[in-house]
């Protein structure tokens, strides 16, 4: 029963975590349509810009996660402008590779610029817990559930109180209509993107507290994330939370009845037959 | 379609004149390999890719099979791998129908998604199943000195004549395909499903069908493939990027769904690997793959909505 | 009489200009370096890169292969996955014409490239240590390093008998591995001391390598009441894994199964929780001072152990063929296979020399146990290597 709980905790903090960087992979999704395949390279360009604020202006991981979300966004917004745009009404076929080129390219410029070691952050509390009776609880892992949900709320009163994320939102539903309203469709998919690859490097730069960066950093979380934001039903940015929390449940639980070798292997057939019985997610609306 | 497989026969022919007149033992013959299993993997990717217009990000998974159920023949039973081919040939069969029964009413992203997480849940599978397949570790296809019963040789060059066998038997399985019955219901059906549907068009069945023989062909790549390399793990043959994506690169690059299609993509993607290679080994670490992407990134851009469009144009509407 | 010897002398002269014509002549024998230098592995690939360069420095200082007259020279191949390697060996073998390879760190990648190696009569020589390099009967494989489940016994060896020499003998053992053939062939050398030992395996679990929470690992550590741990980790993993323990305050002496934790990055990422970890190893730079200094200045951190295994095969390659006077590849593969050969790098390996037996495996070579102190690591078993003592819960053991 211990154990159980133990899992149980370990799982949600680490869940939330899971649901940042996936909110923003939901949040394309929903907007343009397209899966980006190269979202976790956003990732892991949060990751090192978290850690050269950490060594040059000395920032806390946590809050230099702020700064990733800017290089995020910037890098995002750039990315969709300029490259993706033009493939947004091309055959999936397209989308697909034009992300999957974009992938390459990130993680080997990330290789070529800052070489391939790993590199790590020391904050003081890195290696303490709380200790509520028998039961573990990580201090990076708390502090990191904690930016999540902060930065959860944030995205959850931009969506619903600011014009902008009203615009992406009408855009969403109907990009023509919103246009008669005034809302230009490309500068929308444009902030939406970069909202999207923002967020989720901004998740990168909250990993980097615990973990540790390196160019192929990215190709860890993939699946996860991909699997995270289908459970929540693409699109559906409350749902990519709480997909995230799911999978992070599901990944800790699995261990204590399964070989920890195969945890990843439990979440690919849950993650197929949900596409199978319910691709729109536990939250979605219907597929697109 | 008849000047299609004229370029088929002329490019085997080619292949075969190269492979008997280069040193058997050299890099250029082996480079021919290369393309060649690069060709026919692409080929068997775009049955699915090119004709039932589903995009699969998991095709390793049979690629795998077939690689682990020759070389675990061999290795147990003593089974020449030309019948070992035929058991995972068989075996991917299966497994791609059934995998094919969730997923392929799944529209184009989302059925990428599944097919990428069900390679990666076969790759797993095989790392953890030890006592199957020799886990992480990998097996070793052991070597007995040339024969054709065998299907091992020492040099690169003996090959040649069976992948070039093995490229025209998958070019043909597509034409037949594409311009047969079941070509021209997978086309009704990628055109629309719901007006196929609406004149009776079993159009599940019929992506079923071409899933299963792209999965069963794919595995026969993959025996030849742990022939040729000798060496085999989960790693390299249920590889996502070097298997999977790759094989829809090259059908890609090359016009999706059309016949000639993956010889091109063979000929560009493989000579630019190695090119890269050559050339830039030992510059900065990461400068080949990133041009690599970069110039994947500028074919999709050059013909973002033609890369099927290319295709279209130039195949031939059935009359 | 005096036109004779003027005839002697100047063909005397004629003779002795004609050999300096030959020396600078010769074309430079070539050497393929087969590693991985772009991917997920490319710092051990640029590690093994330094060491060989700085060992071609020395050969360069000596004069070359004398025997032939000849240069050495270096060609480069990358390979970031083992499916790169076939074609790799094919290109340096037949269009850049090496007569002989080093390579390639990640065992998968060497296993593959050895399939080719054998078939074109080419030898190379590995630090990579799978039990399958070694076992498949070739001809023209060589490994420097022990074997993978030999590393793993002496891990689980030399961990008990420090203990017991600290009066706090090994009741309980936890193995825990990352699922790449690494991490699986070094747990079975674990789990078959244990076994031998008579030592329960109170843990043993395999986790992937990208695997994104340590937490389940570190729970079942503590529910199983190990009193030591081995995991055999990379760097990312490892880091996960100690600071976990360490916020769980599971102070329990870990073994490191080398690989991340004998990397610089290791002491970078975990600070002062570094001191004190002990971990098995193939060779250390402590063994070979002079050469480890002259890398510690070129590239600012201490060499690590693929550096010093790879600059040792590489001088061996050549040392056989000058031997052998020939580039004929089988000729070099029977001087390899003959030599013996105990300065420069190799002088710094464990055993002290670089040869081999009939099967390609080191015939010298053995484990060493080494542990952090600051920003060192220290070789400390088996006392024929020893360097320091080791350290066992914070107190010396004789």
């Amino acid at each position: 029963m211990i154990a159980f709980i133990q899992a149980l905790i370990d799982g949600v903090l680490v869940g939330g975590v899971y649901g940042v960087i996936a909110v923003g992979l939901s949040l394309v999704f929903g907007v343009l349509g397209i899966v980006n395949f190269a979202q976790a390279e956003f990732m892991m360009m949060g990751m090192y810009a978290a850690w050269f604020a950490w060594r040059y202006l000395g920032l806390d991981p946590l809050i230099g996660a702020v700064f990733s979300f800017l290089v995020g966004f910037g890098i995002g917004a750039l990315a969709q402008r300029f490259l993706i745009q033009r493939v947004m009404n091309a055959p999936h076929v397209s989308q697909i590779f034009l992300t999957v080129g974009i992938l390459i390219v990130m993680e080997n410029a990330a290789l070529l610029l800052f070489g391939a070691d790993f590199r790590t952050v020391q904050t003081p509390y890195q290696t303490q817990s709380l200790q509520l009776g028998p039961f573990f609880v990580s201090v990076p892992y708390l502090a990191a559930f904690g930016m999540a949900l902060v930065v959860s709320v944030a995205l959850w009163l931009v969506m619903a109180r600011t014009w902008i994320g009203r615009a992406i939102r009408a855009t969403a539903q109907n990009a023509m209509a919103a246009g008669i309203f005034g809302v230009d469709a490309k500068r929308v998919y444009m902030v939406a993107f970069g909202l999207g690859t923002g967020l989720t490097a901004f998740g990168g730069g909250i990993i980097l507290s615990y973990s540790s960066v390196s160019p192929t950093s990215g190709a860890q979380y993939v699946v996860l994330m991909f699997t995270v934001v289908v459970l929540g039903g693409l699109g559906s940015v409350m749902g990519a939370i709480i997909g995230g929390v799911a999978v992070g449940i599901i990944q800790s639980l699995s261990t204590l009845v399964m070989p920890i070798q195969v945890q990843n292997l439990a979440l690919f057939v849950i993650f197929i037959a949900l596409l199978t019985f319910r691709p729109q997610g536990l939250l979605g609306g219907a597929s697109r | 379609m008849t000047r299609s497989l004229i370029i088929i026969a002329v490019v085997a022919a080619l292949a075969l004149v190269a492979g008997a007149m280069l040193d058997p033992r050299g890099y250029v013959v082996r480079v021919v390999c290369l393309m060649l299993l690069a060709a026919s993997l692409g080929q068997c990717w775009n049955i699915v890719g090119g004709l039932a217009n589903q995009i699969s990000l998991g095709h390793a998974a049979f690629f795998g099979i077939g690689a682990y159920t020759s070389t675990i023949l061999q290795l147990r039973y003593g089974i020449s791998p030309w019948f070992g081919m035929l058991a995972g040939a068989a075996i991917a069969g299966v497994v791609g129908l059934l995998i094919s029964i969730p997923t392929m009413r799944l529209k184009g992203s989302y059925f990428a998604l599944a097919t990428l997480a069900f390679g990666e849940a076969c790759r797993i599978f095989a790392t953890a199943a030890t006592g199957l397949t020799g886990g992480p570790q990998g097996v070793s296809v052991p070597f007995l000195g040339n024969s054709w019963t065998m299907m091992q040789f020492r040099g690169a060059g003996p090959y040649v004549p069976i992948l070039v066998g093995l490229f025209v038997l998958v070019s043909v399985v597509f034409a037949i395909l594409s311009h047969g019955r079941l070509g021209y219901l997978l086309r009704a059906t990628r055109e629309s499903e719901d007006a196929a549907e609406a004149a009776g068009v079993n159009t599940l069945g019929v992506k079923l069908t071409g899933s299963a023989i792209s999965a069963a062909l794919t595995a026969i790549v993959g025996t030849m493939f742990a022939q040729f390399n000798f060496f085999i793990d989960p790693d390299i043959v249920f590889n996502p990027t070097s298997i999977s994506i790759r094989a829809a690169l090259i059908a890609i690059v090359g016009g999706v769904g059309v016949l000639t299609g993956p010889i091109f993509g063979a000929v560009v993607i493989v000579t630019m690997e190695e090119v890269l290679s050559a050339y830039l080994s030992n510059q900065a670490a990461g400068i080949a793959p990133l041009i690599f992407g970069m110039m994947l990134i500028a074919i999709v851009l050059w013909k973002p909505a033609g890369l099927s469009a290319i295709s279209f144009s130039m195949r031939r509407m059935p009359s | 009489m005096f036109g004779k010897s003027i005839l002697a002398a100047v063909a005397g002269i004629a003779a002795f200009g004609a050999s300096f014509e030959y020396a600078p002549a010769a074309e430079p024998v070539k050497i393929g370096v087969l590693v991985p230098l772009s991917g997920s592995t490319s710092q051990f690939g640029i590690n093994t890169r330094n060491g060989v360069e700085l060992a071609l420095e020395d050969i360069k200082a000596a004069g070359g292969i004398k025997s032939l007259g000849a240069d050495v020279e270096l060609v480069y191949a990358d390979v970031p996955a083992p499916n790169a390697a076939a074609a790799a060996v094919q290109r340096l073998v037949s269009q850049d014409k090496v007569v002989g390879i080093v390579g390639s760190f990640v065992s998968s990648t060497t296993l593959a490239a050895s399939e080719v190696t054998e078939r074109l009569g080419v030898p190379m020589i590995t630090h990579s240590f799978a039990d399958q390099i070694t076992s498949r009967g070739y001809k023209y494989i060589f490994q420097v390093s022990n074997k993978a489940s030999t590393i793993g016994q002496k891990q689980f060896d030399y961990a008990v008998e420090i203990a017991k020499r600290a009066g706090k003998p090994i009741t309980k053992a936890a193995i825990l591995y990352e699922d790449t053939a690494y991490g699986t062939a070094q747990a079975k050398g674990l789990r078959d001391a244990a076994a031998a030992a008579k030592i329960p395996v109170v843990l043993d679990e395999s986790y992937p390598l990208n695997v994104t929470d340590a937490s389940p690992l570190v729970n079942k550590i503590r529910a199983s009441g190990a009193d030591l741990v081995f995991p055999v980790s990379y760097f990312n993993d490892a880091l996960m894994i100690i600071r976990t323990m360490k916020q769980q305050k599971l102070d329990i002496p870990t073994v490191g199964g080398a690989a991340g934790y004998i990397v610089p990055d290791f002491k970078k990422g975990l600070g002062e929780f570094t001191e004190g970890v002990f971990s098995i190893a193939p060779a250390n730079y402590d063994n070979a001072p002079a050469i480890a200094a002259r890398y510690k200045a070129k590239h600012g951190m201490f060499m690590a152990h693929e550096a010093l295994m790879y600059g040792a095969a590489f001088q061996h390659m050549v040392k056989a063929i000058d031997e052998a006077k020939s580039r004929d590849p089988d000729k070099i593969r029977d001087a390899i296979a003959k030599l013996k050969k105990c300065d420069g790098f190799s002088a710094g390996l464990p055993g002290g020399c670089t040869a081999f037996d009939a099967n390609g495996l080191t015939s010298v070579a053995f484990p060493i146990f080494v542990q952090w102190k600051g920003e060192d690591i220290a070789t400390v078993y088996p006392p024929e290597a020893a360097k320091a003592p080791p350290v066992w819960h914070g107190k010396d053991v004789k």
